[in-house]
């Protein structure tokens, strides 16, 4: 599968960890991208595009990663969801994956872990 | 770590003014290195045999080199190691406080010695970062401001100028910390840690400031201060309070979660909590860190 047939939710309260994300995964091509700012957001976004990919911060307003993605999950069983953190604690990286979380990719961001992500998933598919 | 506390050694034993020392950051950067404040950095000349080098130096036109091994100030072997060696940063700021008149050689002479004894860079080693001397550096820097902090709140602030270098620039200075209980702000931006452990951390600075703080952040030019700078405060406070938790759990076994970032307007900030003031002097302005101690174990 390539990049371009995929859509991507990005949800992060910040506009620029938003846009650094996109950047990044910019480089190995264009896919959809639908974003949302806060936990909420992401569950509402995600049952309406129904993305291949989420990646997901845990610390919004409104609704936290963790609990978006228990949602999501129960929505979604297969939905393969992405934590990009600054929190990245042994416990933190617990709940996630037992929230359903496929990864954790610490902040600040490194570009060739994100894109390792993005490859391992398009060549799952 | 030794140029930022180098500017904050000066500046709080009044050597310097804030705007002289300012000055003098804006411009270490493009600073050459002059062999008579290598030689006295190293301990191979005293600061009355520079000064004496360099008034033979306005008879004759020498390199100074040649001039202090005729003096039989130098030897040709300590010539050369002077000018194949490592450069410390902080020396680029004293040479242009030299270069300013601000210090003479043998006040430099002396605030060198006196640093290097006071933090434990006695030996040649001193060009390697090394912990211990590092951590020296810190409990001087804390003693000084006459504040008392604890072990989280050491490991905050020492991963918070790490940060400064790491992801901002490393041509800033502290500023010795201070409690407030309001503070003016403009661009100001609040987090809360809490858990066991509870603090608000807030980073504010002018509106300038904010735009080369972004501009540097994120690695590209902002003109205006805009929805993207001010994501910027927000991201970088963040990053700093999770790495913060994650060392304190890795420290402490203590689990601690984040609010999200909030953005602050009304000005003053109060403080209903005890409050310790960090303030930063970049070369692009003030940075002020606040953290607001809400629970301490």
């Amino acid at each position: 599968m390539h990049i371009e047939d995929i859509t991507i939710l990005i949800t992060d309260d910040s506009i620029l960890a938003r846009k650094q994300l996109k950047d990044i995964i910019s480089s190995l091509g264009t896919p959809n991208f639908i974003e949302a700012k806060d936990g909420q957001d992401a569950i509402d976004k995600y049952k309406e595009f129904k993305p291949d990919l989420a990646f997901l911060d845990i610390v919004m307003p409104k609704k936290d990663g963790n609990d978006a993605i228990r949602e999501i999950m129960q929505f979604d069983p297969d939905a393969t969801i992405i934590i990009a953190s600054s929190v990245g604690t042994q416990s933190q990286l617990k709940s996630a994956l037992q929230a359903g979380a496929r990864d954790f990719i610490q902040k600040p961001l490194d570009k060739e872990q994100v894109l390792g992500v993005i490859k391992h998933f398009l060549e799952g598919r | 770590m030794y140029t930022q506390f180098f500017g904050n050694y000066l500046l709080s034993n009044g050597y310097v003014t804030r705007d002289e020392l300012f000055s003098a950051m804006q411009r270490q950067a493009d600073q050459h290195l002059k062999l008579g404040t290598l030689a006295i950095h190293a301990g191979y000349m005293t600061a009355s045999q520079v000064d004496d080098t360099v008034i033979h130096q306005t008879h004759q036109d020498r390199k100074f080199g040649e001039l202090a091994v005729e003096l039989g100030y130098l030897t040709d072997e300590q010539v050369s190691s002077l000018l194949k060696q490592q450069i410390p940063a902080f020396l680029s700021l004293g040479q242009v406080l030299l270069n300013d008149g601000v210090l003479t050689n043998s006040d430099f002479e002396q605030i060198i010695q006196d640093y290097r004894k006071k933090n434990g860079m006695d030996n040649e080693e001193n060009l390697i970062e090394q912990q211990d001397i590092i951590n020296t550096l810190f409990e001087n820097f804390f003693s000084g401001s006459n504040t008392t902090l604890s072990h989280n709140g050491h490991m905050f602030v020492e991963l918070l100028f790490n940060n400064l270098v790491r992801f901002i620039g490393s041509d800033f200075t502290p500023i010795e910390a201070s409690e407030v209980t309001e503070a003016p702000i403009a661009c100001c931006v609040e987090q809360d840690v809490h858990g066991e452990y509870a603090i608000n951390a807030y980073i504010s600075m002018d509106k300038k400031t904010a735009i080369k703080f972004a501009s540097r952040y994120v690695h590209e030019e902002f003109q205006d201060y805009d929805e993207y700078v001010q994501a910027s405060l927000e991201d970088f406070i963040n990053l700093q309070n999770g790495l913060f938790i994650v060392n304190i759990s890795n420290d402490s076994n203590t689990e601690l979660t984040l609010g999200a970032p909030e953005q602050k307007t009304k000005s003053p900030l109060s403080f209903e909590n005890r409050t310790l003031h960090f303030p930063i002097l970049y070369t692009f302005g003030n940075i002020d860190f606040y953290i607001e101690c809400v629970k301490i174990q």
